[in-house]
């Protein structure tokens, strides 16, 4: 197996001494990904990119960036690496450029042009003298993300950066990410509490709670994992008649709202055949719906397991 | 070599960091602030100060001028220029950056802290500037004041700052610190206020001399005859302010580093 760009064994971290935040912490970033570290509020992310890149200190566990312990060498990891964490990091009085000139005197080695270029990809070279005190929200991310490229970066880092952007912006973030590991081969770190985000960009997926990790695999694996079996939420008029009529089926429901059912299939074809019963029933069916299955599977891993 | 080339792009950075800011205003203020008072006095009060026959005008106007800014002066703005300057950072939610960068964190907490020495030292620089400057000009408007007849004895001044300067570096060495270290601009500040006031209460005590916050005093006016001799470039609270200067800045350097950034 090739080794993985991003790999932790037993990482564990803890703020105050009363409660654990990462637990026992395996991740493993294969070359080429793009994974999405997916978790609710408050579960650990950001402190667990915080401890990849050593700005906390872990308290046991290792962690190794492109195979190599990163405590052994701090510096020539961090040069093959473009993070951005949680708010970016900027000189307010300053503007894009002169935010991204200090960035780029910091790395030594940025060829000239490369400002003007980062600039372009975040479409941030219109801003001329503006400083970023006057930049919006979405903008300053953006010039985050600028920061985070200028060293054109074999891995990068970014910890929900979606965060504060428009739904223009999110797109081209997630475009841009498919450009960057497609056309440059950059491998993709990438946090956040939506599913959907992680969906539609990541081939990876790692999901933590409570600062342990629930799941880590491909996000075909993910998919697969629910064995096709299909939740439908059905909105009638007579929830108890359909819930007596649905358990002659043998079919177990149940009463989410007063008019809402909610029950599982093993595939679609069902579905037609439980509406033609309840129908039968004289039951009026308002609407059903076929719940979004990753998102189900989410909810599930993060918040109805207990631990 | 190698060393070099990460600590001169952290300087320069810091240089371009200030640009704008209220800190080096602050210098800059604080600069002119003495000699325009005193600039300001010379020309309305110009009678009483003719100098006698014989007498350099120029020892009274720049001795007096630094007597005044050094003791209470520098030690205050010290204190808030320091934790200014390492307000930026904090405000630019930069030191994750920086500690995420390939290069050295101490090439950055040096870095920041060779600038903020250098702002102190500008503000010196452009104090004497300054000082001097308003004389001539007032010396042209009131003739009788005789700044154009005598040359300033520059030598004796710089002597005197340079220990004020060297005076102060110890406090600079734990304000800068205090200052990265807590990222509440107040706190520092607080602190740094409340052991200067302190230093003006003990500093009487002979065992001042062990108190970095009352050097300011001590480096100018000595309870001990020896020190106060103005040809001393380095007296005793010099040489132990720079003892805790280096101090100061190394814990300092080994407290940053191993600092959770959070
Ligand atoms: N600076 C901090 N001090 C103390 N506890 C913190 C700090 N930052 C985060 N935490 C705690 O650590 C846990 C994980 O937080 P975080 O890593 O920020 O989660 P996420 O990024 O997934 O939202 C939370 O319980 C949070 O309260
Ligand atoms: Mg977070």
């Amino acid at each position: 197996m090739i080794t993985p760009i991003i790999k932790t064994e037993n990482l564990c971290f803890s703020y105050a001494k009363h409660k654990k935040d990462i637990t026992s912490l395996d991740l493993e970033v294969p070359k080429g990904s793009v994974y999405g570290f997916l978790g609710p509020n408050g579960s650990g992310k950001t402190t667990t990119i915080r401890l990849l890149l050593g700005l906390l200190k872990k308290q046991e566990g290792e962690v190794f960036l492109f195979g190599d312990s990163f405590s052994k060498n701090r510096l020539k990891s961090l040069a093959n690496i473009g993070a951005l964490i949680e708010a970016p990091s900027l000189y307010e009085h300053l503007n894009a450029r002169e935010n991204l000139q200090v960035a780029a005197r910091y790395r030594r080695n940025v060829p000239k042009g490369r400002i003007e270029e980062v600039l372009e990809v975040v479409k941030l070279d219109h801003t001329k003298k503006k400083k970023v005190k006057a930049f919006s929200l979405g903008m300053k991310q953006r010039l985050g993300l600028a920061i985070s490229l200028l060293n054109k970066p074999e891995l990068l880092i970014l910890d929900e950066p979606t965060n504060g952007l428009d739904p223009k912006g999110i797109i081209e973030m997630r475009t841009l990410i498919k450009e960057l590991n497609e056309q440059h081969g950059t491998t993709i770190f990438i946090s956040s509490h939506l599913l959907s985000e992680i969906e539609k960009t990541c081939s990876h997926v790692g999901i933590i709670r409570n600062g342990e990790m629930l799941f880590q695999d491909t996000v075909k694996a993910l998919k697969n994992s629910e064995n096709g079996k299909l939740v439908v939420e059905i909105e009638n008029d007579n929830v108890s008649l359909a819930q007596e009529t649905l358990r002659e089926l043998d079919i177990a429901t149940d009463v989410i709202e007063e008019q809402l059912l909610s029950l599982t299939v093993n595939e679609k074809n069902e579905i037609p055949v439980l509406i033609d019963t309840l129908r039968d029933k004289e039951i009026s069916i308002y609407q059903v719906k076929i719940k979004d299955n990753l998102e189900e599977l989410f909810l599930t891993l993060t918040e109805n397991q207990k631990s | 070599m190698s060393t070099l080339s990460f600590y001169w792009p952290s300087i320069k950075n810091e240089v371009v960091k200030l640009k704008r800011t209220f800190a080096l205003w602050l210098s800059v203020i604080s600069a002119l602030f003495i000699p325009v008072i005193y600039f300001l006095y010379y020309l309305i009060k110009y009678e009483g100060l003719i100098p006698k026959d014989g007498e350099n005008p120029w020892n009274r106007f720049i001795s007096q001028q630094i007597n005044n800014a050094s003791p209470l002066l520098i030690p205050m703005f010290i204190v808030l220029v320091t934790s200014l300057v390492v307000q930026i950072e904090h405000k630019a939610l930069g030191i994750k950056h920086l500690f995420t960068l390939p290069v050295p964190k101490w090439s950055v907490y040096f870095g920041k802290l060779i600038v903020v020495i250098g702002l102190v030292l500008f503000t010196y620089v452009l104090f004497t500037s300054l000082a001097l400057l308003s004389g001539y000009i007032v010396g042209g408007i009131h003739g009788e004041l005789q700044f154009w007849e005598f040359t300033p004895e520059i030598q004796r001044y710089l002597k005197l700052l340079f220990r004020s300067f060297t005076g102060v570096l110890g406090i600079i060495g734990l304000q800068f610190w205090l200052s990265f270290r807590i990222k509440n601009f107040i706190i520092p500040l607080g602190i740094g206020l409340v052991l200067f006031i302190t230093g003006l209460i003990v500093f009487r005590a002979e065992e001042s001399i062990y108190y970095p916050y009352a050097y300011s005093m001590l480096s100018l006016f000595s309870l001990r005859g020896e020190d106060v001799n103005a040809l001393v470039w380095l007296p005793r609270v010099s040489i132990y302010s720079l003892g805790y200067f280096l101090v100061f800045s190394i814990l300092g350097f080994l407290d940053i580093r191993r600092m959770n950034i959070k």
